[in-house]
């Protein structure tokens, strides 16, 4: 792979992002690209962004660092992912704009679900008053209007969600499509005439 | 609902239900109905006598076997499973690429069997090559072109070696001597039988191979049997004997209890013309290609295309910020321009005035599922007798050459050697009744339904 790419993910807590940035990350390795970072944000808020808060401010500034460096990876030919709610749509567009081979995740699930889910125990504390600022409880979440992918985890299974962001990046070209990097140059020549003389190609 | 006499075809309740399939690649229903009817596939007439079922099924778009193939595999329309043809648009290029199993983004029978932990043995369905790995035997198709990687199980290519099994029949040989052509299909599919009866003796619950030979056959000898042609036409009829031959005794060897199906894709029929869609549109205007004489899609002159053609009846819009150099906007000049195409390729006429395209198939109207996006943006369906084709610079459009046989959409067959409970709507209803007849769950994300309820 020649250029490199961000797939930002974005949704609420608890939507999936982690979840299937991961399965995404195995497949991706599977299919032999080796360029390839993860950038949590519950992992991002423990180094890069420690200190900062949940205020309107904290969080575009969270997320401007993730996105400085997504891109500084991206234009090295890292295919990088990122995996934060970045509610706010602006900030996000800002990024896109920025580095340019962007592909925007939205993880979409409704609320109730996420907070059935509740993984991290997070939303029960938010609901009891106890976390201020909490996205979707107490802060609003901004909806992609044209993300590149839209998976509906609340009714589509991991597996399908990612076969969704790998179909998106074939299409776009920045992942050779499944099958076309199967044939050696003269194996696909053989191929070609044998389609060749049944009149198939 | 199932009913009462199925139960013995299920199986009984220890027994893990076992299930065999031939598939005869382009086969037509209305072919073997006749030769049932002549006496000459007397194995075949005998298993209908017992109860057994012989259906006509609709095909695929575009019908040809790589598609059609994915979709039995996938129990899927194409837009699931993301096989269009046996040419395929690199995303974002105008470069083209041979599509196989690596491509394929539906599961597939061989992946649910696996997960059932059920031991199969398939040979040669077309679109299982690259060959993966599986519980039990597999042979992959003719997408490969060397022995050595038909199988990832060593001991399997060893036998194959040994007993000289070949891949494919060697159609360059018909364009030069139908005979010899002929001559080499029959020691194919002598290598074929011997591998499928050998690999029969194995341990499996699902058993499949494909003799291809019959859609190679009927390529470049259909109008020589269709005519009756001295030599030709007894020889073709021969090699059905044989297909026969294999029937009954592939019978013959499985226990009564097993039930076995014949499948074909496609159905057949004469060549009128071959039509070259590609002169059509440069024609009408929607393609120019730059001087030269190369057949690549590259070397359209983008900026001055709107449309072009891949085989069989593929048609795509030039489309913006889909193709590397689109010329047309999304939206309402996007659809105008698909209303502009389908006009014009449904306005073509032969030199004798007869309506070449029957119908112009959207997108959406026939494909949808993850892969939709790579679907081409309309389908010409031919009428019988027109053989669309795929280049981009033949000097006319109407020509003929020898190959003289072509797919047809509505005329592929199943067999059952006893009742069903329906009639197979397509090819996709086979996944579902297959996994019915071993027990399995119906998966989520197919299209077709099981023929074992009514």
């Amino acid at each position: 792979m020649h250029t490199g790419l961000t797939i930002w993910f974005t949704g609420l807590s608890g939507s999936g992002k982690t979840t299937i940035s991961r399965e995404l990350e195995m497949r991706l390795r599977e299919r032999g690209v080796r360029k390839l970072e993860v950038l949590d944000g519950d992992v991002v808020r423990t180094n890069l962004s420690k200190g900062l808060g949940f205020s309107k401010e904290d969080r575009d500034a969270n997320i401007r660092r993730i996105g400085f460096v997504a891109k500084l990876l991206t234009r090295n030919g890292v295919l990088v992912m990122t995996a934060a709610i970045s509610p706010y749509r602006n900030v996000r567009d800002e990024i896109r704009m920025d580095i340019g081979d962007f592909l925007e995740v939205y993880t979409k699930c409704p609320l109730d679900t996420c907070i059935e889910r509740d993984v991290k125990g997070l939303y029960k504390k938010a609901i009891a008053g106890e976390i201020p600022h909490f996205t979707g409880v107490s802060d609003p979440y901004e909806e992609p209007i044209n993300p590149e992918v839209v998976c509906e985890t609340d009714k589509e299974s991991v597996e399908g969600s990612t076969d969704k962001i790998l179909g998106r990046m074939e299409q776009l070209g920045y992942l050779p499509p499944a099958g076309a990097v199967e044939y050696a140059p003269e194996e696909e020549e053989k191929v070609r005439e044998r389609l060749a003389s049944l009149g198939y190609i | 609902m199932a009913f009462g006499f199925l139960k013995g075809l299920r199986g009984g309740a220890a027994r893990t239900p076992r299930v065999a399939v031939i598939g005869l690649d382009g086969t037509p229903h209305s072919f073997l109905q006749r030769l049932v009817g002549e006496g000459a596939m007397p194995n075949l007439a005998r298993m209908l006598q017992e109860g057994g079922t012989l259906e006509r099924m609709d095909s695929v778009y575009p019908t040809v076997s790589s598609v059609a193939w994915a979709s039995f595999m996938t129990g899927a329309n194409p837009g699931r499973h993301n096989i269009f043809g046996f040419v395929e648009r690199k995303p974002r290029t105008y470069d083209l690429y041979f599509p196989n199993a690596a491509s394929l983004k539906a599961p597939t029978l061989w992946q649910h069997l696996n997960e059932h932990r059920r031991r199969m043995v398939v040979i040669n369905v077309p679109v299982t090559y690259p060959t993966r790995e599986v519980q039990g035997v597999m042979v992959g198709c003719f997408l490969c072109t060397d022995i050595e990687k038909i199988s990832t199980d060593a001991a399997v290519v060893r036998w194959l070696k040994e007993h000289g099994y070949r891949i494919d029949a060697e159609t360059r040989l018909a364009q030069r001597d139908k005979g010899e052509f002929l001559s080499d299909l029959r020691t194919t599919l002598d290598r074929r039988e011997e591998a499928l009866f050998h690999f029969l003796r194995e341990p499996w619950d699902y058993f499949q191979c494909h003799i291809m030979e019959t859609d190679r056959l009927q390529h470049f000898l259909w109008e020589e049997m269709e005519q009756g042609d001295a030599r030709f036409a007894p020889e073709f009829m021969q090699i059905y004997r044989r297909v026969d031959d294999i029937l009954g005794r592939v019978r013959r060897e499985l226990p009564p209890e097993v039930p076995l199906l014949v499948l074909s894709d496609h159905g057949f029929c004469g060549i009128r013309h071959e039509v070259y869609l590609n002169r059509h549109l440069t024609d009408e205007g929607f393609l120019k290609m730059r001087p030269g004489s190369s057949e690549l899609l590259s070397d359209i002159d983008a900026a001055a295309t709107t449309a072009y053609s891949l085989i069989p009846g593929r048609v795509y819009v030039n489309l913006k910020g889909r193709e590397p150099a689109g010329t047309v906007e999304p939206g309402a000049p996007y659809q105008e321009m698909r209303e502009r195409l389908r006009t014009s390729l449904l306005a073509l006429r032969d030199p004798e005035g007869r309506q070449v395209i029957e119908q112009v198939l959207r997108r959406e109207e026939i494909y949808s599922g993850v892969a939709a996006d790579a679907a081409p943006d309309l389908v010409a369906v031919p009428a019988d007798g027109f053989d669309l084709k795929g280049r981009f610079r033949a000097p006319s459009l109407f020509q003929r050459s020898h190959l003289n046989g072509m797919h047809t959409f509505h005329d592929s067959m199943l067999f059952c050697d006893r009742p069903l409970g329906s009639a197979p709507g397509s090819i996709v209803d086979v996944l579902p009744t297959l996994l019915d007849l071993m027990e399995l769950p119906r998966p989520e994300g197919i299209d077709g339904r099981s023929l074992l309820t009514r």
